[in-house]
C-alpha cells in the first residue's frame, strides 16, 4: 500500500511529517517469512566458503607440512562437511516441504515422505546427526592448536610463502 | 517413516556438550600460544578464531539443549518463543567466525613482513653495535692496509727501473717516477710542466698511440723512439690504459714505458757478428781457391823474370804482372786473416809498448806534427799472450784510419784500461776527425766496405782488424758521431800463459 505525498515536497516538510505523522509507506521493510532461512541458510555457504579459503591458503603456503596446521586443515574440512549437512536438513525442513515430521512419544519420530521419498526420510534421519560433524571439526582445531602450542616456538615462522 | 528420536537427542545433547567444551579447551590453547608471544599476529588471529568458534558453540549448543529439554518436558511453545532468538544469534555467530576466517592470508602476510623486518632490524642492530664497539679497531685496521697498500704501490712506482708516468689526456705529465726522470735526464721539478708527446722523436706517433687509447682504452707494447732532455734517442716499448677515474676527476692515462735501447743494440751485435760470420766463411772459400792460382802464376812470373834482360820490355811486363799478382796475394792474405784461418802465433807483449811501436813507425812515415796525441796508459795493464805482429796491424790499420779522419790536424787519444772483475784490458783510441755517419755505422767491418776514394784503400783494414780481435777471443766496436770523431773499442781477454796457448788452439779449432 502507498500514498503519494505531493511532488518535489521540501525537506523540511518530509522531516516533519516522517516524526509527527509516521505512515506505512516510511516503514521499515518487514521480515516475516522465509527470510530468516534464507539469512541462516546464507551464513552456511558463508562458513563453507571461508572455510575452504582457509583450505587454500594453508596449500598454498605450504603451511600443511606443519602438523598442527594439518589439523587446523581437516578441522576445516570436517566444517565444510558439517555446514553442508547442517545446510540439507534446514533445506528438506524448511524449504522443500516434502516431509511431514510428528512425534508420535516421547522417543519416537514419525517421518512421512510422499510416495517415492521414502530415500529423503533416511537422509533426514542421518544428517539430523549433524554433531557427528561438528564435534570432530573442533577435536582437530583442538590438536592441531596443541601440536603448535608444543611445536617449536619458531616452527610457523620457519615456512615461509 | 517411524524412528527412535533418542539417538537424535543423545548426539544433539552430547554433541553440543562436547562443543561447548571444546571450543573452550581450544579457546585456552590458543590463548596460552597468544600469551607465549603476545606480538606474535597469528596466534592472536587464532585466539579470535576461537573465541568466536566458543561464541558459536554456546549459543548454538545451548539453543540445542535447550530444544530437547524443552521438547522433552513437553513444553514446546516456550521452545518456539525462544527458537527465533536462538536461530539469529546462531546465524550471526556463523558469520562472526567465517569472517575472522577468511583474514587468515591478510594475517599470515603481515606475520611474514613483521618476521622479515624484524629480523632486518635485529641484524640491522647486531651489525650498528658490532661497528660501534669495533669502531676505532676497525679504522685503525683500516688505515694500516690503505697505509701498506699505498706504501706498496708507492714503492713499485719508486723503485721500478722502467718509466711510469701519469699523464692528462692531453699528455700533460702529472707524475712521473724516479726512474723516468731519469730515463728522459730531467728534473723532476721540470717535467710537471712538459708533455709526454714532447720527447717523442716523432710527433705523428703521439697522435696515433692517442687515437688508440682513445678507441680502445689501451696501448700495448708500441715501439716508440723517444727523445731525451740530451738529445740522444732511446727506443722503447710504451704501454698505456686509460683511467677514467671518479666522476668529478679528470680522466688520466697511466704509462709503461720500457727502455730497450741496449736490448736493440745488443740485437744489433749479434746481427753484426752473424754477417761478418758469413761474410768470413764465405771470403775464406774464394780466398784458398785463388791462393793456389796466384802463386802458381807468381811463381812462373818469377821463373820467367830470372831469364830476362832487365832492360827489355818484356821483363818490364813481367815485372808490371809479378806486382799485381802480390797484390792480389796481399788481399786474400787480409782475407784469409779477416775469415780468422790462420792459427795466431802468441808471445807476451805489452800493449803499451805495442801501441807505442805502432805509433813511432806511423810518425816516422808521415807529417804528424799537428797532431796531439793523448796517452792514458793503465799502469795496472798486465802482460798480455798476444800475437803481437797481428796486434800490431790492427793498431796500425785503426790508427792510420784515425789519421785520415783527423786529416793533418787534430786529437788523438789512446787509453788503455785493466778491469780485474773481469779480467780484460779495455783499449780506446779516439779520433777528433769527421766521424761515421750513422748509416754506416753496421757496414764499416764489412769486407771491401770503404768510404776512401777509388785506388786508395781496399776496404780490408777493419774487416782485418775484426777477425784479428775475434781470433783473440776479444770483441771490437765503434761508437761516432758525425763531426765529433769516432772512438774505437778493443776488448781483449787477460789469460795467463798456460792457458793462452789452450785458448789460441781452442780459437784455432772454431775456425
Amino acid at each position: 500500500m502507498k500514498y503519494v505525498i505531493g511532488r518535489m515536497p521540501p525537506v523540511g516538510a518530509i522531516f516533519f511529517l516522517q516524526f509527527t505523522m509516521p505512515l506505512p509507506v516510511l516503514a521499515t521493510q518487514g521480515h516475516g517469512g522465509i527470510e530468516g532461512v534464507y539469512a541462516h541458510q546464507m551464513a552456511h555457504l558463508f562458513f563453507i566458503i571461508s572455510m575452504g579459503v582457509l583450505i587454500y591458503w594453508l596449500r598454498d603456503r605450504k603451511l600443511v607440512a606443519i602438523s598442527g596446521w594439518r589439523f587446523i586443515q581437516y578441522s576445516g574440512l570436517f566444517f565444510i562437511l558439517w555446514n553442508v549437512d547442517a545446510y540439507t536438513v534446514h533445506y528438506i525442513e524448511e524449504q522443500l516441504d516434502l516431509l511431514k515430521i510428528a512425534r508420535q512419544g516421547p522417543w519416537l519420530l514419525e517421518v512421512r515422505a510422499p510416495e517415492g521419498f521414502g530415500w529423503l526420510s533416511r537422509l533426514y534421519y542421518v544428517a539430523k546427526l549433524d554433531h557427528l560433524l561438528s564435534v570432530p571439526a573442533l577435536v582437530f582445531m583442538y590438536l592441531g592448536l596443541k601440536r603448535l602450542l608444543h611445536e617449536d616456538s619458531t616452527a610457523a615462522g620457519k615456512v615461509h610463502p | 517413516m517411524i524412528a527412535s528420536s533418542l539417538p537424535i537427542w543423545v548426539v544433539d545433547v552430547l554433541g553440543s556438550i562436547c562443543m561447548i567444551v571444546l571450543a573452550f579447551m581450544c579457546m585456552r590453547l590458543a590463548n596460552l600460544l597468544r600469551r607465549r608471544d603476545r606480538n606474535n599476529i597469528v596466534w592472536t588471529y587464532l585466539f579470535w578464531v576461537c573465541t568466536a568458534l566458543a561464541v558459536f558453540a554456546v549459543s548454538r549448543s545451548a539453543g540445542h539443549i535447550l530444544k530437547q529439554l524443552l521438547i522433552i518436558t513437553g513444553d514446546a511453545a516456550t521452545w518456539n518463543r525462544v527458537r527465533p532468538y536462538s536461530g539469529a544469534v546462531n546465524t550471526f555467530t556463523f558469520v562472526v567466525v567465517a569472517s575472522f576466517t577468511l583474514f587468515f592470508e591478510r594475517t599470515w602476510n603481515i606475520y611474514q613482513q613483521i618476521t622479515n623486518d624484524k629480523q632486518d632490524l635485529q641484524t640491522a642492530k647486531d651489525k650498528l653495535l658490532y661497528l660501534n664497539q669495533n669502531l676505532e679497531n676497525l679504522v685503525s685496521e683500516r688505515t694500516a692496509e690503505l697505509a701498506l697498500s699505498e706504501h706498496k704501490y708507492r714503492r713499485i712506482f719508486e723503485v721500478s727501473r722502467d718509466l711510469i708516468l701519469v699523464a692528462g689526456k692531453d699528455g700533460r705529465i702529472v707524475d712521473i717516477n724516479p726512474s723516468g726522470s731519469e730515463m728522459l735526464r730531467v728534473e723532476d721539478t721540470e717535467v710537471q710542466s712538459r708533455y709526454l708527446q714532447s720527447f717523442f722523436l716523432e710527433q705523428s706517433e703521439w697522435q696515433s698511440i692517442a687515437d688508440a687509447i682513445e678507441s680502445k682504452g689501451f696501448v700495448a707494447n708500441a715501439e716508440i723512439d723517444l727523445k731525451r732532455s740530451d738529445g740522444r734517442r732511446i727506443r722503447t716499448l710504451l704501454s698505456g690504459s686509460l683511467d677514467r677515474g671518479f666522476p668529478d676527476k679528470e680522466d688520466t692515462i697511466h704509462f709503461l714505458i720500457k727502455d730497450i735501447e741496449q736490448r736493440r743494440l745488443a740485437e744489433e751485435q749479434i746481427a753484426q757478428a752473424d754477417k761478418l760470420a758469413s761474410i768470413g766463411q764465405l771470403s775464406a772459400g774464394i780466398a784458398h781457391e785463388i791462393n793456389n792460382p796466384l802463386g802458381i802464376i807468381l811463381g812462373f812470373t818469377q821463373l820467367l823474370i830470372r831469364h830476362e834482360d832487365p832492360q827489355s820490355e818484356k821483363y818490364q811486363d813481367l815485372k808490371t804482372i809479378e806486382k799485381h799478382v802480390r797484390n792480389c796475394k796481399t788481399i786474400v792474405e787480409d782475407l784469409l786473416n779477416f775469415a780468422r784461418t790462420s792459427s795466431p802465433d802468441e808471445n807476451l807483449i805489452r800493449i803499451d809498448t805495442a801501441l807505442d811501436d805502432v805509433l813511432k813507425f806511423i810518425h816516422q812515415h808521415g807529417d804528424h806534427d799537428r797532431i796531439e796525441v793523448v796517452k792514458n796508459y793503465d799502469p795496472e795493464v798486465p802482460q798480455m799472450f798476444l800475437d803481437e805482429k797481428k796486434i800490431k796491424q790492427v793498431f796500425m790499420n785503426l790508427l792510420l784510419n784515425a789519421r785520415h779522419a783527423m786529416g793533418n790536424e787534430g786529437r788523438l787519444s789512446l787509453c788503455t784500461e785493466y778491469n780485474p772483475e773481469g779480467r780484460q784490458v779495455i783499449i780506446k783510441i779516439a779520433d777528433s776527425g769527421y766521424g761515421i755517419e750513422k748509416r754506416n755505422l753496421s757496414r764499416i767491418f764489412d769486407p771491401f766496405f770503404t768510404t776512401k776514394p777509388t785506388g786508395e784503400g781496399t776496404g780490408l783494414g777493419l774487416s782485418v782488424s775484426y777477425g784479428i780481435i775475434k781470433n783473440h777471443g776479444g770483441d771490437i766496436t765503434v761508437d761516432s758521431e758525425v763531426g765529433r770523431g769516432a772512438t774505437f773499442t778493443i776488448i781483449l781477454p787477460v789469460v795467463s800463459p798456460e792457458k793462452g796457448r789452450h785458448h789460441a788452439e781452442k780459437h784455432t779449432d772454431r775456425r
